[in-house]
This record gives structure tokens, sequence and C-alpha cells, in this order.
């Protein structure tokens, strides 16, 4: 336990040093004990470019109005605008605009869309953070609920418009991102930098999420096969009861997904500590830098955020229909492929920057996970959800989508058993998720034309 | 023990076991056996009176020591009430309880007699005679033309196999052993998996090929696709069995010998002569041949009565039901960290019934003229197949836990929920 009662002193030092660098301001002591890494630290410091204050708010000190008002503008200058990509924000509004005054439903759709990447992308920094305040399980939690919020948010919007197929779709399209583009692109760029060896990941977490996917598989194939060879038994209801079944099902098997994660997470800290090792977990709370913003902050964003993608998805929603025929684009491609690239971007450049910084089990926990998250937690969520309003979201997909993420699922399992990873499978999956973008691209739904 | 057991004869095992039980007139240990024609009558009323000690002796170890004997009753009260009632649901029930004790015995005696011929014998024994009770019933109902039963049984049977046994063992065993994964012998159940994975091609290609309407002669060919895939099937599964026995025998008896040497020292010397062990082993087909017969009889009259789907009750009924003892076994050598034992009784016997027992019925409806083929329908045979990868997915890493477990049982659920909502095309007039 030496070394990590080292570790706080260690940062203290040398944030004394940076900050006497930088400009000579009074800073405040470390009032979280929380572990800072070291390596850390320089990132911090050259990834915030200019951005110096490095005070810790207080509790007691926020009955001050002043410096309530300090910290509050603080607070926005460290979410709005120390993240490059929140450059798009102004997308938001203008789309809400343009979407009164004009009827062009393709840039209403096309804005809206930009719009949430921002949006998206704080929600999971203000995530993080908060989850720095709650220890590893709550935080494991958070993350597991609030990782795809997004894809949760417009699902839910698309629900309650009736658009099933929709919901379906961008929930498929976002796991088949995730676990082709996403993890592709890591590989691929991990690769390129380090040409010499194949980089090794966790293969044991790997493997759990690949049987994760192979049961998500599983329970999307039941109702799919049973519709096709009109082998049910009561036409057209029975699916829908298996569906919301099989979603309990699922939803209890994530649980208990988490519950063994959790638990293995401790034990592994455990070891780690007594071993005195390097803890590259994939729960990478303990790495993390400081915690930039103060609890109730991180709540108050969370919950602005989550506004604002709640606004700006009902109209994307709304212009999905729109844009479609305008842009003479199948609403299936709209939905598998380019809702998901977008939505994902930021989880995307992440994932390929931890993969070219040699941290593979990070961009798998980003990628992987979070197809394993859509696939046991967000779809049976959705059909529940639907089940609540007394919407027919079920499990069956439809025979081409079912089959498209059995195949996926099967290579990219496949691709993950070795446990290593170099540039080649990178490309390999990149080109299969082009395989599949080309085939949506080509792809109406019979339900569409009246089944 | 085996090796005193050789190196005696029949006659002194009989001695010693009348020796041994607790009966005061038999207190001649040293008591030499009289020459006929020294004491002609003495010695006839001595051997009849021997037989008759050797049998009740051995009716007490085989029926009376299993506790799951006291289901035995409802064999007999199942046959009573298909004359007496036409409670189909009952008869069902009955017949279906009274069969699991007699399965339970019948595996014992074959371990018995496994006990007697060595390894290699032991294991064709076990291969052949392990599912026995699935085969009898398969048979039965292939004699009244009811294919789909057999087909759903089978697979009902290779699936709670694989996905209930072996989830509920991977369970129980990673609950008591919380510490670290067990692990298991990689290379047998990488072998098993393969095993399973043509079997499920040997099933997919009829199915598909009458599902696209794409095969030469419609309705025959598929027919004639499954004899001969049944053949190729037959031959895989003794090859194996070779690969098994003698040739690759440091594959399987590196842990496998731990293990089966470890049973020997815990194990009682056989309870069981050759002879009686072989007497009962047919004893015991008999009376579930019967059983069997009353059992498939009133599997339709049960279904209408109880409301369920055929498919539910030959799927997920008649399997659970029927592999009750092995089931529990596979629990108890899981929680005795003998995960090979466990995986030996689980995916062995779905290879055994995917490679052996359902080519056999195609060659013995082939054989009584019946129309059985491998075309299971396009539902059972997607089951099948996405279960398989699953499951030989799980396999691959050699390590258990209860996860695992979990995630087993849990897809088990999902497939039970699939078939309690599902009924056969050509019933509900949506034939394809």
């Amino acid at each position: 336990m030496d070394k990590i009662d080292e570790k706080p002193q260690l940062a203290t030092v040398q944030f004394h040093l940076e900050m006497d660098h930088m400009n000579g301001r009074p800073e405040h002591e470390f009032v979280d004990e929380r572990l800072v890494s070291p390596v850390e630290l320089p990132e911090l410091c050259s990834d915030l470019n200019g951005s110096q204050h490095y005070t810790f708010s207080d509790p007691e000190q926020q009955s001050n109005t002043r410096s309530l008002k300090i910290s509050f503008c603080r607070s926005i200058k460290v979410v709005l605008f120390t993240s490059k990509i929140n450059i798009l924000m102004p997308c938001g509004p203008l789309a809400v605009l343009i979407n009164y005054l004009t009827h062009n439903q393709g840039w209403a759709f096309f804005l809206s869309l930009l719009g949430i990447i921002p949006l998206a992308e704080r929600l999971g920094f203000s995530t993080e953070q908060l989850s720095l305040f709650t220890g590893p399980t709550v935080g494991g939690l958070l993350n597991a609920t609030f990782g795809n919020a997004t894809e949760l948010i417009i699902s839910i919007h698309a629900l309650k418009g009736g658009m099933t197929r929709v919901v379906q779709q961008t929930l498929l399209g976002s796991i088949l991102s995730n676990m082709l583009l996403v993890l592709g692109c890591a590989f691929f760029c991990g690769g390129i930098v380090f040409m010499k060896e194949d980089k090794v990941f966790d293969k044991a977490a790997a493997m759990v999420n690949s049987g994760l996917l192979l049961m998500a598989v599983m329970g999307l194939l039941f109702p799919a096969v049973l519709h096709y060879t009109h082998s049910e038994l009561h036409y057209g209801k029975s699916e829908l009861a298996l569906s919301r079944f099989s979603s309990c099902i699922m939803l209890l098997a994530y649980a208990s997904y988490l519950v063994f994660q959790l638990q293995k997470q401790n034990d592994s800290y455990v070891r780690v500590n007594e071993e005195r090792g390097q803890n590259e977990g994939s729960k990478n709370d303990y790495n993390e830098e400081a915690p930039e913003i103060s609890k109730w902050e991180a709540l108050i964003w969370l919950a602005i955020l989550t506004t604002g993608i709640s606004v700006l998805s009902d109209y994307l929603v709304d212009a999905i229909q729109g844009a479609s025929v305008s842009w003479h684009i199948p609403v299936s491609f709209i939905s598998v492929i380019l809702l998901p690239i977008v939505g994902n971007a930021a989880e995307h450049a992440s994932a390929i920057m931890f993969a070219m910084k040699d941290k593979l089990d990070l961009s798998l926990g980003v990628a992987i996970g979070s197809s394993t998250q859509i696939a046991m937690f967000g779809i049976p969520f959705c059909v529940v959800v639907g089940w609540i309003m007394g919407q027919p979201m079920d499990l069956n997909f439809h025979l081409f989508e079912t089959a498209s993420l059995l195949i996926t699922v099967i290579v990219v399992a496949f691709m993950l058993q070795e446990g290593t990873a170099n540039y080649f499978k990178g490309l390999m999956l990149i080109l299969c998720y082009l395989i599949v973008a080309a085939s949506f691209f080509v792809h109406i739904d019979p339900s569409y034309v009246g089944d | 023990m085996m090796r005193p057991a050789d190196e005696k004869d029949d006659f002194a095992i009989e001695l010693d076991t009348i020796a041994a039980s607790s009966l005061p007139s038999t207190k001649m240990c040293s008591f030499e056996i009289p020459h006929n024609r020294y004491f002609p009558s003495v010695s006839y009323s001595w051997i009849h009176w021997r037989i008759l000690k050797g049998l009740l002796k051995s009716i007490r170890v085989v029926i009376f020591s299993a506790k799951i004997n006291i289901l035995l009753p409802f064999g007999p009260l199942s046959i009573l009430l298909h004359f007496v009632t036409r409670n189909h649901v009952l008869v069902f029930f009955f017949s279906l309880l009274g069969i699991t004790p007699l399965a339970e015995r019948l595996g014992y005696a074959t371990e018995q007699l496994a006990a007697y011929t060595g390894h290699t014998v032991g294991g064709l024994l076990n291969a052949t005679f392990g599912n026995a009770t699935e085969m009898i019933i398969a048979i039965y109902a292939l004699k009244h033309g009811m294919i789909r039963v057999v087909q759903q049984s089978l697979l009902g049977s290779i699936l709670s196999n694989m996905l209930l046994v072996l989830g509920c063992a991977f369970f129980a065993g990673g609950i008591v052993h919380t510490e670290k994964d067990q692990s298991f012998n990689k290379a047998a159940a990488v072998v098993n998996s393969g095993l399973l994975l043509m079997a499920v091609m040997g099933l997919m290609f009829p199915a598909v090929l009458h599902f696209t309407r794409s095969e030469v002669h419609y309705g025959e060919s598929e027919l004639s696709l499954s004899r001969f895939s049944s053949c190729v099937m037959l031959v895989a599964y003794a090859s194996y069995l070779v690969f098994q026995l003698k040739s690759h025998r440091n594959v399987y008896h590196r842990i496998e010998d731990e293990g089966q040497s470890e049973e020997f020292d815990e194990e009682e010397p056989p309870e069981l002569s050759k002879w009686e062990a072989i007497s009962w082993l047919a004893f015991l087909t008999l009376w579930i041949s019967i059983l069997s017969e009353y059992l498939v009889d009133a599997i339709e009259g049960a279904s209408d009565a109880l409301n369920l789907p055929i498919a539910f009750i030959s799927v997920i009924l008649l399997p659970i039901v029927g592999n009750a003892a092995e089931h529990a076994s596979a629990i108890m050598f899981a929680m005795k960290d003998k995960l090979d034992i466990t995986l030996g009784v689980a995916i062995g016997s779905s290879t055994q019934i995917s490679m052996f027992v359902i080519p056999f019925t195609v060659v013995v409806g082939w054989l009584m003229g019946q129309h059985m083929d491998l075309n299971f329908q396009l539902f059972e045979t997607a089951t099948l197949f996405i279960t398989v990868l699953v499951v030989a997915f799980m396999l691959q890493e050699g390590t258990a836990n209860y996860f695992k477990g979990l995630m087993l049982i849990l897809c088990y659920f999902i497939v039970a929920a699939s078939f309690y909502v599902h009924t056969d095309p050509t019933q509900s007039k949506f034939y394809i």
C-alpha cells in the first residue's frame, strides 16, 4: 500500500511545480484524496491548453455568492470551452431554428445530428467526473447506464413516435458500428503506430463480452425465426410475449454481469495493491485526472445535457423520414449507418486515441463494452419501455438485420479470441463494416412496402 | 477392487459376499463347498438357497440402496391408470416419473459392468447405454410413426444437456469455488464441440435444402441425403470412439486418470457380479421399454389436456425429467471440483445423442420403413445451431465460473420460452 500513499503526494508536488511555472496564481490544496497517477498529469496539462484554473472549491465556500458565480463561470468554462468538439454546439439551436423557418427536413436532420455530438461527448465527460466522486462500484454502474445515454434517448423518442423499426435499426447500427468500425479503426491505428509486434489485450474480458453478445444474438434470433417460419402459437402475438420475457432475462443477465465484473474488479484491485503492480484495469477510475468539477456541478451538468440531447433528438427523429426522401437514401441506411456513426463520434475518437497510446484494454472497453451494453441492456430496456408505453416493440429485428448481427458477432468473437491485435485485423474489421454499410444502402424494409 | 476380483473366481466371490452379509446363519468363512458326490441332496438345496440369497442381496443393492427408487411404484401405477382411466396427463407424468429411477439404475448397472470389462469396453458400454433411455423412447415413438416427437425429444435432450445440465454444474461449482475459475481439459471439450458442429452441419443441409425448395426430387432427396449423412455420422462417431479409447488415450487420461483413480479409491468394490450386472441391464431395459410405450401413447393426450404445445413437452419436459439423474451427478461432481467428469456427463452425452443416437434412429427408421430424416425443420435447426455456437464458445477457454453457468441457464430459459410459443407449421396450416 505504500506506493498508493506516495502517489497523491507526488502528484501534489508536481502540481506545484507546474503551477508555479505557468503563472503565479495561488492554488488550493488537494481536498480530495483520490489517487492521481503522475503519468497522467503532463498529458492533463497539455490537453487543457491554456486553462489554468485548478481551484477546487470547498463545499463550505459555496454559500458565498461571489465564489458561487466564480465557480459557475469556471464550470461553464471547463465544460463548454475546453473541448474542441464544442465548436459544433451552435448547430443544435440552428437546427431548431431551421425546423421552424423552413421545411427542409434534410438540413434539420443533419444539423441536429451535428448538434448532438458535442452534447453526447460532454455527457460522457460529466459522467466520468461524477464517477470519480462515487467510487468504483457506483461509478461502474453509472458508466454502464449513461454510457450509451444518447442512443437510449434517441430510441425512446422514436418509440414514443411509434417508429419501432427506427429504434431497432438504430440500436443495431450502434452495435455494428461499435464492433466493426470503432474497433477496427482502433486496431488499425494502434497497429500502424506499433508496427513491430502485435498488441496484447485482456482476453478474458473480451471473451466474456463475446459470450454476452452471442447470448444477445440468441435472444434476437428466436423471435425472428419463429415469425419467419410461421411456427408460432398465436400469429403476431406470441413473439411479442416471447420478446418481453427474453428481455427480462437479458436484463437479468446484464445485472449479474455487472455484479460479476465489479466483484472481479475488487478482487483484482486488492491483488494489485498487494503486488504493487501497474493497475491498468478496464475501469480506469484510478488513473484519471483529478476531478475538474464538483459533485453537484457534475450532476447539474448531467441533467442539463440530458435535457439538451432530449430536445434535439425530438427534432432529429421527426426529420428522419423527410431527410430520407430528400436525400434519396433508404431509411434503413440512415438509421443503421449514419445515425450511429455520428452519434458515436466522440467514443470513436477516444477509442482510437487509447489504442495509439497502447492502452488497448481501454479501447476494447469503449468499443466492445459499448456493444455489449446496447445489446444486453439498451435493446431489452427499450422493449420493456415499449411494454410500459403500450408500443409493440419486440425483439424480432427481421431476418436481414438479425442475420447481419449474427455473422458480425461471429466474426468479431473470432477476431478477439486470440487476445492480440494488429493493423491487419483492424483493416479486416473496417472492410467488413464497409460491406455491411453497402448492404444496408440497398436494403429496403419489407414492412414499409406492406408485409 | 477390480484386480482382486480377476484373480478369484465367481464361486469364491459369492462365498465372500455371503460371508460379508450380516445374516448370522451364514457365518461359515472357512466352510468348504462340499462336492456333489459326497452330499448330493444337501448341495442342491444349498445351491438353491445360495441363489436365492444372491438374488435377494442383489435386489437389495440395486433397488433399495438408492433414494431415487422411491419413484419406482409410479411405473406400475401408470400402467394401471392407462387401463383404468382415460387421464392421459396422469399416465404421462407417472410413466415419466417411473422411468427416472429405472434410467438411473440402468446407469448404475452399466457402471458396475464397466468395472469388470476394463477401460475400452467400459467406455464403449457407456457410449452405447449412456443414453439408452432416450434411444428406447425414440424407437417407440418411431414405431408409432411420431417422427416429430422423435426429432424434438432428441433435440431437447441435446439442448438440456448442453445448456441446463452444464450451466447448473458450472454455476454450482463456481458458487462453491469462488476464489478462482475452475479449469477442465480443454482438448476434450474442443473435440466434442467440433463433433457437435459437425452434427449441426449434418442436420442443416436437409433442412435448408427443403426450405429453399432446391432439391432434385422434392420430398425424396432429403430422405436419401439424411440416410447417407447418418451413415457418415455413425462412421465419424465410431472413429471418435477409437480416437478416444485407443489411439489418443493419453490426451484424455492425463486428467481423467487422476479422476478415475480417485474414483476407484472412493468407490466400494463392485457391488454386483458380472452376470448379475448383465441380467439387471436386460431387466431394466425391458422395464423401460414397457413404460416408454405408455409414455409415448400419452403424449398427445397430455398436450391437449395441459394446453401445452407438443413441441414444448417433447423438447423441454421429457428431457428434463429423463435426464434428472445425470443432472444431479453432474452438479455433484462440479461441486467436488471434478469438472472433467461433469463435462464428460454433460457434453459427452450431447455428442453421443447428436452423433450416434440421431443417425441411429434414422437408420432404424430406414429399416422399419418410416420416413425419419434429418430435416428437423427450420426453427429447431436454427435453435441447435445457435446453441452449439454459444456452448462451443463458452467451452473453448477451458475455464468455468459461476457467471458462465448463469449465462447458460438463462439461455436455456430463453430456449424453453421459445418452444412454449412454438407450434409446428404443418399443424397450424401455415406449411411452407
